[in-house]
């Protein structure tokens, strides 16, 4: 409806269209009928009436004596003449003719002709003619006549015919039928003319006309309406019916009844049945979409759950120990995805140990976020219960190698903090290099003992090892996501810069520090997409000393 | 982007790998070597075009060690520095054949 609106040029319908054009057809049709019908019916009319005409005219030169022409015209005979000028009379009011004459042409250049015999009946077609007397003489009418008089002067024909059809001036269409007269030797020796009333070719004309017209109209209207009956039927309607199922379709967006069946017209089959399939495809499309929406709909609320749940495993409120002077701790973690396989983890294990620790597990997204909570509990549940971090790692190790038929692994770092002495036992299990900060130095790389990866192989050892710390050092560890964050170009943002980011908050708060470093790596990623989640956790160890002189 | 170029003969299978090894190509290559080591007694890995290596990468090079155990040997070629350093951090130095 739109659409027809906005073009605006919509032209009416098949039907309409289509009638129209079968009335002009057969108007045209009518036309040319009637014209052939009346140019042959004309033709046909004037040669019988030629055939007949010569006949009247040839029984009338039998009441003429060929021998006594120039007689007549000298005056002789005068008995003889006034007798068949009365047979003539008599025949031409007989026969229906208007005229009956006879003329001596002269044969030098058949350019005149005089009279010998003249009979006039005006009631025959209303006309006026006054009959020419003996020996009256007049030029030829024209070079038609001239032409024919000659040709029957020379014995050419045995009869000539002028037709006038269309006259005007009171004179109604007529026929002259000109015959020869022959003396006893057969010489011609003058013209017999009878002219006859056409009236007939006149008045069968318009009934004629009339007849064609009538019937040509009547056909027209009817085969107007069995068209527009037969359109409406084959046509528009299986055409309204596609375009009314259409549109509910478009409304509504279900299967309708189906279309085929329509019209056994070929072309208008094939549509149905292409609106049917279409139909049919639309709506199992339809109701894959809305089930592979429903389903991802579901999908992300479940991630953005299991989100949560992740990032409320692990402690992210901060400042983490508000009353503890003796350290400041802070740490971020940023998934790629919803979920992701880092994990940072803190606690204080009794009132002097703080156990810190950071993972990377391979791979992304819900399975490593699976095996990362996995892991997280088991070494924070082993932490509580005692032992180095080495003896931590080994336990976490074999019981995680027992069940990891996904052959996934996780890199961790484990360190335990002794508060009141600066003590700090670690263990690194394939993770990357911790970087230290001494209290009156830079950030550098921690070359620790490494073992491998948790979740690799069943029989991995690992090594402490101790450092101590003093008030104003720090310790940051983080995931491969920081060096190896990655721009549009495929650079990797790299330790260097990692460690200049670092050094360039090095005398702020761990918190700080962090931001810093996110905000470096931010500014060198740019608007290419997170590739891989980003773990920092970093604490600064103040000591005893420092709670004591604490303003 | 990762391309694999595979040539195995009379049990000798030689994968040369030339690009960045992380999450997305790392299954490629576990199809194309988990597919085609059951017969190969000597898998070479040459990391001469290999750029990077993630840990879904340092996976697939650990199953690959262990299906390869018992039944013949792994070696990794031609590593770079930086994976190097990874292969080091993560101790994958100590347990692959590194040449």
């Amino acid at each position: 409806m739109t659409n027809e609106k906005k073009n605006g040029k919509i032209r009416a319908g098949v039907a309409v269209n289509i009638i129209g054009a079968i009335v002009i057809l057969l108007a045209v049709f009518g036309v040319v009928v009637s014209f052939i019908g009346y140019a042959s019916f004309t033709t046909a009319f004037k040669e019988e009436y030629a055939v007949s005409t010569y006949h009247m005219a040839d029984t009338a030169t039998t009441l003429i004596n060929g021998d006594h022409l120039d007689a007549y015209l000298a005056g002789d005979e005068a008995e003889e003449y006034e007798r068949t000028q009365n047979y003539l009379d008599v025949y031409c009011k007989k026969i229906s003719v208007s005229l009956i004459y006879l003329i001596q042409v002269d044969r030098s250049d058949y350019g005149r002709f005089v009279s010998i015999f003249n009979s006039v009946d005006n009631s025959v077609d209303d006309s006026t003619y006054t009959p020419w007397e003996l020996g009256h003489e007049r030029d030829t009418t024209n070079d038609e006549y001239r032409q024919k008089y000659e040709a029957l002067y020379a014995g050419e024909s045995a009869y000539e015919t002028v037709y006038r059809t269309k006259v005007s001036g009171g004179v109604h269409p007529h026929v002259t039928t000109m015959v020869p007269v022959k003396n006893s030797s057969g010489e011609v020796v003058g013209i017999l003319c009878m002219q006859r009333p056409m009236r007939e070719i006149h008045d069968a004309q318009r009934p004629y006309l009339r007849r064609v017209a009538v019937s040509t109209v009547l056909l027209a209207v009817v085969a107007s309406v069995f068209a527009a009956l037969f359109i409406r039927r084959q046509f528009v309607k299986p055409i309204r019916k596609v375009a009314n199922e259409t549109a509910r379709f478009a409304k509504e967006n279900t299967k309708g009844e189906p279309l085929r069946g329509i019209s056994r017209y070929r072309e208008l089959a094939a549509l149905a049945e292409s609106i049917d399939t279409m139909e049919t495809d639309m709506v199992s499309y339809i109701e894959n979409l809305t089930e592979v929406t429903a389903e991802k709909e579901r999908i992300g609320a479940e991630m953005t759950l299991a989100s949560e749940i992740q990032m409320n495993s692990i402690p992210n409120v901060f400042p983490a120990f508000p009353e503890r002077r003796d350290f400041d701790i802070f740490a971020s973690m940023d998934p790629a995805r919803e979920v992701g396989g880092d994990f940072y983890n803190f606690f204080m294990i009794d009132d002097d140990r703080i156990a810190m620790m950071i993972g990377d597990v391979s791979g992304k997204g819900v399975p490593a976020a699976l095996f990362m909570m996995v892991t997280n509990i088991l070494v924070s549940d082993r932490t509580y219960m005692g032992g180095t971090p080495a003896e931590i790692l080994e336990f976490v190790n074999v019981n995680i190698c027992a069940h990891n038929k996904a052959e996934m692994f996780v890199t961790v770092w484990l360190g335990i903090l002794e508060l009141s002495t600066g003590k700090l036992t670690a263990s690194n299990a394939g993770h990357e290099y911790p970087v230290i900060k001494r209290a009156d130095g830079s950030f550098e790389i921690l070359r620790d003992k490494h073992g491998f990866v948790i979740g690799g192989l069943a029989e991995s050892k690992y090594k402490d090892y101790e450092l101590t710390l003093s008030p104003g050092d720090k310790i940051f560890v983080y995931t491969d996501g920081v060096p190896e964050a990655t721009d549009a170009e495929n650079n990797l943002f790299g330790q260097q810069r990692m460690l200049d980011a670092l050094n360039g908050a090095a005398d702020e708060t761990p918190e700080q520090i962090l931001n810093n470093v996110r905000r470096e790596v931010d500014a060198f990623v740019k608007d290419a997409e997170q590739f891989d989640d980003l773990t920092m956790l970093c604490i600064e160890y103040k000591g005893q000393g420092e709670e004591k002189n604490d303003h | 982007m990762l391309n694999i170029n595979k040539t195995v003969e009379n049990g000798k299978a030689v994968f040369a790998l030339e690009g960045r090894l992380d999450t997305v190509t790392a299954p490629d290559l576990e199809n194309e070597v988990m597919g085609s080591i059951e017969d190969v007694n000597e898998l070479t890995l040459d990391f001469a075009g290999l750029d990077y290596i993630s840990s879904a990468g340092l996976r697939v090079l650990l199953a690959a060690q262990k299906k390869m155990k018992g039944r013949g040997s792994m070696t990794v070629t031609n590593v770079n520095g930086s994976i190097m350093d990874i292969f080091e951090v993560t101790g994958f130095s100590e347990i692959l054949t590194i040449e």
